[in-house]
């Protein structure tokens, strides 16, 4: 039976990759993701998990492990925080071109310098062009379903691509929440084994990732947009699937929070969008028509669902938690692609940035009156003002 | 909304330029024929049974492969498709057994591939 | 954690050249120069330990010069990983197969892994996964062919290019003569200093195949992390006719420029120790690398190398003059 617990978002997560019987899974620490590997070492060293756990010199060296498992045909598990998600660059391209579906587990935090155990999405929002599957879950119970969506979206024999479930550190990852834990019965219908495509063999021998030509390569980076363009199709059926079996009501891409009427709309995602589901609650008691988009998958980004979900507001504000210094309008990452999703509607909404919630610092709720003040007045003016907005400074 | 946005169009890779998924490749079996090496060289050793012992020692010096010991026969065979023509062999036999004849002086010498790489 | 038969393959001696296993497992059709001392290593590295191998390639010479456009000489199964991680991803392999074997998912004898690592991707940029790989106790094969450059990018100086070589990072000049100046990093040595795990160690070269097949058997047949040090002689790197290839690892342990060992279990085997050690120049004068140098520097190279065999003569009692004579 499925039962109900108490647990962070790391614990979650490792609840999570225990229901997928992951078989390899490389740790090495850093705060605040390593708390994931606490507990798959305690499954491991009591027998629940029958896997091989191995302490990576570092997390070039994870990303390289499973890499390795992945290629052989084990299910694989990693994962990171910070400078250490940054620190593995290297090994992400070949990870994704080479079709390994593992997966990584998140619990961001700031970049350095200096060090900041709080948490920001700059670090796996950097990774957002080396082809991964990437998203941001709100809740520990979002982590232990995004764990297993993940694994079923990636190992589709349509997709075979390596996944970054992410999680707000702290936030998420140390914050306790109630947590349903499906049984294994529900795993097994949601989750097949991990089929791979021409392991490494003894019997049957290949070749991995050999050298190819300069026009071998525009082919080969085709048949992975190709692959892209395919992936939304799995996620439909994959969340489709799991809100089935394990009773859950997920919108695949985007979570829709009283958009319908709304003349202004928070875009967001990550841990702040439960301050921000509360602050729409309230604005709406002032009389302000306010909404909240949620982005479920940076990669693939859900265009045209944005597009539909947010086309017929009047002001939008992206709420960013990462950094692009020197970006397009000097704000965060998820304001460039969402303005670009928007662009060709006949009527779209102006759309501003918020920088908030930077360095780990909390966004609160009155961040959000402020941010809705902000976009009130660009409803009024009939004008996008500036660009971005630092809150707090 | 959605409807009259752009969508993402098709992406058809042709067929003749088709890259195996992931780069995953089948394994060669004896020999990658997709890649001769023949006309890489300018000499080619020339062996004398008569002085040549069966030692190996060219078998076990040749990079590429290109002597092996056909034992039935008890005699050494060279492989024209890839021998680079290092010399190793040569100077490496120590009966000289081997000696190096230059491409040129063979009616099949200087073996070019139909088709440039 | 119950002990589990995981069907590691063991390989017996050859005592021959005609009883070496008559398959190549690594096939002709690569564009490794005529004449690459590399190539020699794989192929005889291969043959010995036979098609139910994985062979892990970081990105090198045997890399790029091999696995070209789609078409590979690995007659097993093979896998390229970057310059940086080979130890890493021979550890995932490795404990994938572990895995898959304890849940009945791979039957059959449990693969040899080996990852082949030019010197770069040994004890320079890929120092940090090998030596984890053998940290952890993985059961892999970790192979340095050692050709003593950066080759493939163009001949740069690598940890173990030699005093005094040319390269095109360390061109000799007005200011600096003898080109490269410092002395080179010893990987074996690396390996066996700091590893608990690791109780095989061996050096060789391709000049010495059936010594070199019989290390490869053996250190396969070690239930954990091994490591084999092969000198491959590089035509184009060291700058010397490619028939000499083999000609180049023979006078590296004629001269001591390379000694052959074995260590196992904390003991110290040396072989092909010759009677009296021929001078360095005899060596250096063939390569172009050294052309350059002056009788000082050759000075230099003898009174490392003399160093460097002492401690084989302190580890066997054989009586070694050194070379008085001028190169």
């Amino acid at each position: 039976m499925a039962k109900e617990l108490m647990m962070t978002g790391c614990r979650a997560a490792a609840e999570g990759a225990k229901a997928a019987e992951v078989e390899v899974i490389c740790s090495y620490p850093i705060r605040p993701y390593t708390a994931i590997m606490m507990e798959l070492a305690k499954m491991v060293a009591n027998g629940e998990l029958n896997a091989e756990f191995i302490h990576g010199e570092g997390e070039h060296a994870q990303v390289s492990v499973v890499l390795g498992a992945c290629a052989s045909g084990a299910r694989a598990y990693t994962g990171s925080s910070g400078v250490g998600v940054t620190y593995a660059m290297e090994v992400y391209s070949p990870m994704a071109g080479g079709r390994y579906p593992a997966q990584m587990s998140i619990a961001d935090r700031t970049l350095d310098p200096p060090g900041d155990f709080g948490s920001e999405h700059t670090d796996a929002m950097s990774t957002r062009d080396q082809g991964w599957l990437l998203g941001w879950a709100c809740s520990p119970q979002e982590v232990y379903d995004n764990t297993l969506i993940n694994y079923r979206v990636g190992e589709d024999h349509r997709v075979m691509l390596p996944q970054m479930v992410c999680q707000d550190g702290y936030f998420i990852s140390h914050i306790p929440d109630k947590v349903i834990l499906g049984d294994q019965s529900q795993v097994k219908e949601f989750l097949p084994p991990y089929r791979p495509i021409s392991p490494l063999s003894t019997t049957e021998p290949v070749s991995h990732g050999p050298q190819i030509r300069p026009d071998q390569g525009a082919p080969m980076d085709a048949a992975r947009a190709q692959t892209f363009l395919a992936v939304p199709k799995v996620i439909e059926e994959a969340t489709a699937d799991f809100n089935r079996i394990f009773g859950r009501n997920y919108d695949p891409f985007v979570e829709q929070y009283k958009l319908e009427d709304a003349d202004i709309a928070f875009f967001i995602q990550g841990a702040h969008s439960n301050t921000c589901r509360t602050s729409v609650d309230r604005l709406r008691k002032q009389g302000v028509k306010a909404g909240m988009a949620r982005l479920r998958w940076v990669r693939p980004w859900p265009t045209h669902q944005l597009a539909n979900a947010l086309g017929h507001v009047k002001a939008v504000g992206v709420v960013e938690t990462s950094t692009s210094y020197g970006g397009a309008m000097r704000g965060g990452n998820l304001v460039h692609e969402l303005r670009a999703s928007l662009y060709d509607l006949e009527q779209r909404p102006l759309v501003t940035s918020f920088m908030a919630g930077l360095g780990g610092e909390t966004i609160w709720p009155a961040d959000f009156d402020y941010m809705a003040k902000v976009l009130t007045e660009m409803v009024k003016e009939k004008k996008t003002r500036n660009y971005v907005y630092w809150i707090g400074m | 909304m959605a409807k009259e946005l752009p969508g993402y169009g098709t992406i058809n890779v042709p067929k003749d330029r088709a890259v195996p998924f992931g780069a995953v490749t089948p394994a060669p079996v004896c020999t990658q024929d997709l890649f001769q090496t023949s006309n890489w060289r300018i000499v080619r050793p020339v062996k004398d049974d008569e002085k040549c012992t069966r030692c190996l020692i060219c078998y076990m010096s040749c990079p590429d492969a290109c002597w092996i010991y056909q034992e039935e026969q008890d005699l050494m065979e060279w492989v024209a498709g890839f021998c680079k023509g290092c010399q190793i062999c040569i100077n490496e036999c120590p009966t000289g057994a081997l000696t190096a004849v230059a491409e040129l002086d063979f009616p099949d010498g200087v073996i070019r591939l139909d088709k440039p790489f | 954690m119950q002990a589990f038969d995981y069907k590691f393959q063991q390989l017996e001696p050859l005592k021959s050249f005609k009883r070496a296993p008559a398959l190549e497992v690594y096939v002709p059709g690569h564009r490794t120069c005529a004449g690459c001392g590399p190539a020699l290593n794989y192929r005889l590295t291969a043959k010995a330990a036979g098609p139910e191998t994985i062979f892990i390639g970081p990105t090198g010479c045997m890399y790029v010069a091999n696995s070209s456009y789609l078409c590979t000489p690995y007659a097993c199964s093979w896998i390229h990983a970057q310059i940086t991680n080979g130890g890493a991803v021979a550890s995932g392999i490795e404990a994938a197969f572990k895995v898959l074997a304890r849940k009945g998912k791979h039957n059959g004898s449990f693969p040899n892994v080996i990852v082949m690592a030019g010197d770069g991707g040994t004890v320079d940029i890929g120092l940090q996964a090998m030596s984890g790989m053998m940290y952890r106790n993985h059961k892999v094969l970790f192979i340095c062919y050692d050709n003593e450059s950066y080759a493939n990018t163009g001949i740069q100086t690598s940890p173990t290019t030699p005093y005094g070589a040319a390269t095109t990072f360390t061109p000799p000049g007005k200011e600096i003569p003898e080109g490269k100046v410092l002395f080179p990093k010893d990987a074996p040595q690396l390996v066996i200093g700091g590893h608990p795990a690791v109780k095989y160690v061996a050096t060789t070269t391709i000049a010495h195949p059936l010594d070199l097949m019989n290390k490869v058997r053996k250190a396969l047949s070690k239930p954990g992390p091994t490591f084999l040090h092969m000198l491959a002689p590089c035509p184009k790197g060291w700058l010397f006719d490619e028939k000499l290839t083999r000609e180049m690892a023979k006078l590296a342990v004629e001269t001591g420029m390379w000694s052959m060992y074995e260590w196992e279990d904390g003991e110290y085997k040396y072989t092909n120790v010759p009677k009296k050690y021929k001078p360095v120049g005899e060596y250096m004068k063939y390569q172009g690398r050294f052309a350059h140098l002056k009788p000082e520097h050759i000075a230099k190279m003898q009174a490392f190398v003399d160093e460097r065999i002492k401690s084989v003569k302190e580890k066997i009692p054989i009586p070694v003059p050194t070379p008085k004579q001028k190169a």
